[in-house]
């Protein structure tokens, strides 16, 4: 009897509670990527407030930093942990979105059978452009395609471009357009004129700084094959028109293999024995450092850079001189890196899947929602003068900066000083501009030549830089790299890929 | 000659090696401890020069430019920097007294020959230091089953038992505490406890410092478990704080053309070369203020229970 009361009892009590829990708002927690932030307090309560009324909703973000990201997303991942909710993904960090999704870590958001999607989420498909959930494609762990987070809107098409010092080259009688003429196998004249003229006044002056792994992709023009994550593979796209196929077709080759390398790597070691190149550049540990010091001190002419729309602005402002960017392509192009630079996932673990679309779906569509998370509170971390642009607030901001492009749809925020009113109009403008890649939507899979790809990207480390900026004979190293990767079973690796890129556009 | 005149010459010594012998084990033990303190050395003056020094010379002995910048830098990380300093010697502290207080009382038995489970409970420590659960699981039972997230648990309580320490705490009972005190101290009435503690724990005071120097060493340096468990920023001690910066500078540098241009203004808001040395500084300065304390134990430690000359 009494057994049978206390369950009664039981019973009677979590009967009230029902009602408690189905008012008060659920937590959402979600796992960002890239962000600085030591203060959130005032900005979730203003933001949980509304959230609350609105959809019923409180969010509790993880701040994830550059560093412990892919740990903290990878324990997560692979414990089947439910502590996120929420969770940043992309193709591009050691956390690759199409692996996880593969795995089961994500909830499919246009399920057949549960379409989250259509159901919480139709503000968010009319806002963002169709090619993003296109590219945001791959597949599930039952093999079928289908979308498995929401991509972010933000400059989602790949802009390659040279950064020149406009300033510089204006004072020894250069216009841009004569850089852009030129061309990268014809600035050998600018350089000697540049570096004769800054050394004279007494200082060590490179006119070429550049980053070095990635270099050969500006001159060659050869996109990243998506899961080629070694950077053993190239495909040559049409640079006139990156929406067709090249001369060479659609095909994928050796990196290292082909006339076009063989050319600009002598053309690159020509400018480095020129002493045109920083010799720190050459070396892993301090190229990236070297390269940033001398664009942020403005002491380079001419740089690489993958910028994005209304960068210049930017860059002048921060470096004191004119910036100019000059694409390598006639377009910005959109390959599978780029599409799923930034997205969110929901989490195959979360309780609460559909608290978490909605709440996605008003993060993407609500500027009151993106503006607070990502800018901070009008007046305490940032304020907006005359021209409705956004000025922030030093301090408060140090404490408080979010990962802007790792969040969701940039294009809601209000401009910052100097961009102009209509900044995000034109921006989303331009970037409506940019074309697909023949190939795009292709994805390598590396799988089956696992260990031939493990030699040979131990090989490639070996030369790859030092080829990349001209600190080595090209006629020594290369040979020695070919025959190299050839033993280490290169080519069993560019036949595998271009067995599925025929597969691929078979389809 | 006398034997004090034969002193005074050197040409008759108790107790030693030949000069040649002794200048010998001189300069490699000299060169040894160079090769430890040449690193630190280095890493102050990288953390006095400035970084325009840096960009230009490269890390060198000596900088074109001196500069506090470095300092100014971490010490305007202001709250961050004093909370995690009183999170790593919170951790240290409360971690070293109860792992040694842990690793004493596992020991302790395991020396006692009249204790029956002691070959059972030797092999159940011993085990572990052989086969590990591996990261995945331990990661599952302490996060999802111990609860420990984002809690100062989550940073000691993962280190609290050593098996090493244990094995090494057990050999010095063996070897400095004869058995037949402990049958003469319960003769004359002692119990268990007071036997231990009045007994027994002032003859192995060496092998407890040698111990809690090595467990605080590992908890002052424990940044791993932080990464694992932690991200509340309160929690975070200063090992962490100074891995964090690394980090972020490592993948930054690893991802800059595929972050694009917001990884450019990411790089420049990164802690410079030089705050990072000076944060090493600060990890670095306290647990070498420690090391003198312990030091008279583990000579001591060093030299007891060994047949003397």
């Amino acid at each position: 009897m009494k057994k049978f009361l206390s369950l009664i009892l039981a019973a009677v009590m979590l009967l009230t509670l029902v009602p408690a829990m189905a008012e008060s708002p659920v937590e959402i927690t979600m796992l960002l990527e890239g962000c600085n932030v030591t203060d959130d307090a005032a900005v979730l309560e203003k933001l949980n407030a509304y959230l609350g009324e609105k959809i019923g909703v409180t969010l509790k973000p993880v701040w994830g930093t550059w560093g412990n990201f892919d740990d903290l997303a990878q324990n997560a991942v692979n414990t089947g942990s439910s502590e996120y909710d929420i969770m940043f993904t992309c193709s591009w960090t050691k956390n690759e979105y199409a692996p996880y999704a593969k795995k089961g870590a994500y909830v499919r958001l246009d399920d057949p059978e549960d379409n989250l999607l259509n159901e919480y989420g139709a503000e968010l498909k009319t806002v963002l452009p169709d090619l993003l959930f296109e590219g945001a494609m791959t597949e599930g762990p039952d093999g079928e395609k289908g979308i498995y987070a929401v991509p972010g809107f933000k400059d989602f098409a790949t802009m390659n471009t040279w950064d020149v010092n406009v300033t510089l080259l204006e004072k020894y009688g250069y216009t841009l357009e004569d850089v852009v003429k030129a061309g990268f196998y014809g600035w050998g004249d600018i350089f000697a004129k540049v570096k004769a003229g800054e050394e004279a006044e007494g200082k060590v002056f490179y006119p070429f700084v550049f980053e070095g792994a990635v270099v050969e992709r500006y001159v060659d023009g050869t996109p990243i094959v998506t899961g080629d994550s070694s950077g053993l593979l190239s495909y040559y796209m049409n640079t006139e028109d990156v929406s067709v196929p090249g001369a060479y077709g659609n095909v994928i080759f050796n990196k290292f293999a082909t006339p076009e390398f063989e050319k600009f790597a002598r053309q690159m070691r020509e400018y480095y024995l020129a002493g045109y190149i920083d010799p720190a550049i050459a070396i892993g540990e301090t190229a990236t450092d070297t390269w940033r010091n001398a664009q942020n001190t403005a002491s380079y002419l001419i740089s690489s850079e993958v910028s994005l729309y209304g960068y210049e602005y930017t860059t002048s402002e921060a470096r004191g001189i004119q910036v100019a960017y000059v694409m390598t392509t006639d377009a910005p192009y959109i390959d599978n890196t780029s599409v799923q630079g930034a997205m969110m996932a929901i989490s195959a673990n979360s309780a609460h899947p559909v608290e978490a679309m909605k709440f996605l779906n008003l993060l993407n569509t609500d500027p009151f929602v993106m503006t607070l998370l990502n800018y901070g509170i009008e007046g305490v971390h940032y304020t907006l003068n005359a021209e409705g642009e956004v000025e922030f607030n030093a301090d408060a901001r140090a404490a408080y900066s979010p990962w802007t492009n790792g969040l969701g749809n940039v294009t809601l925020l209000p401009p910052q000083k100097g961009q102009g009113a209509d900044f995000q109009k034109r921006f989303a403008e331009f970037y409506a501009g940019s074309k697909k890649l023949p190939i795009y939507g292709f994805t390598f899979d590396g799988k089956a030549v696992e260990t031939e790809i493990a030699a040979v990207a131990n090989i490639k480390d070996a030369y790859a830089l030092s080829l990349f900026t001209g600190a080595v004979d090209v006629d020594t190293a290369l040979p020695e790299l070919l025959s190299k990767l050839e033993g280490a079973g290169m080519q069993k690796i560019v036949d595998e890929a271009n067995a599925q890129l025929k597969a691929f556009l078979g389809e | 000659m006398t034997t004090a005149a034969a002193r005074k010459h050197g040409s008759f010594r108790l107790n030693v090696v030949s000069r040649k012998a002794e200048t010998l084990f001189h300069v490699i033990l000299g060169v040894f401890a160079l090769a430890c303190i040449i690193p630190f050395i280095f890493v102050v003056i990288i953390s006095f020069s400035s970084e325009e020094s840096i960009r230009q010379v490269g890390y060198s002995f000596s900088p074109a430019a001196w500069s506090l910048d470095a300092y100014n830098q971490v010490f305007n990380l202001g709250d961050a920097l004093w909370r995690s300093y009183f999170n790593s010697f919170l951790i240290t502290i409360v971690g070293t007294v109860a792992s040694v207080a842990m690793c004493v009382l596992y020991a302790y038995p395991l020396y006692r020959k009249d204790y029956r489970l002691r070959g059972f409970f030797s092999f159940l420590s011993f085990f572990t230091m052989i086969f590990g659960g591996g990261l995945i699981p331990t990661y599952i039972i302490c996060k999802n089953l111990l609860g420990m997230s984002n809690n100062y648990a989550a940073l000691i309580v993962p280190m609290l038992v050593s098996p090493f320490n244990i094995i090494i705490m057990r050999t010095f009972f063996q070897t400095s505490v004869p058995f037949d005190l402990i049958e003469a101290a319960t003769i004359d009435g002692s119990g268990e406890y007071t036997t231990l503690v009045r007994i027994i724990l002032p003859i192995v005071k060496p092998g407890i410092a040698t111990i809690a120097l090595l467990t605080a060493l590992g908890y002052w340096n424990e940044w791993f478990l932080c990464l694992l468990y932690v991200t509340d920023r309160k929690l975070y001690p200063l090992q962490y704080l100074l891995m964090e910066m690394q980090r972020n500078a490592e993948f930054l540098a690893r991802n800059s053309s595929m972050i694009g241009a917001s990884g450019a203004s990411a790089i420049s808001s990164l802690p410079s070369q030089t705050m990072r040395m000076a944060v090493v500084v600060f990890i670095v300065l306290p647990i070498a203020c420690a090391y003198p304390f312990f030091q008279r134990f583990v000579v001591a430690g060093l030299t007891i229970g060994s047949v003397k000359g």
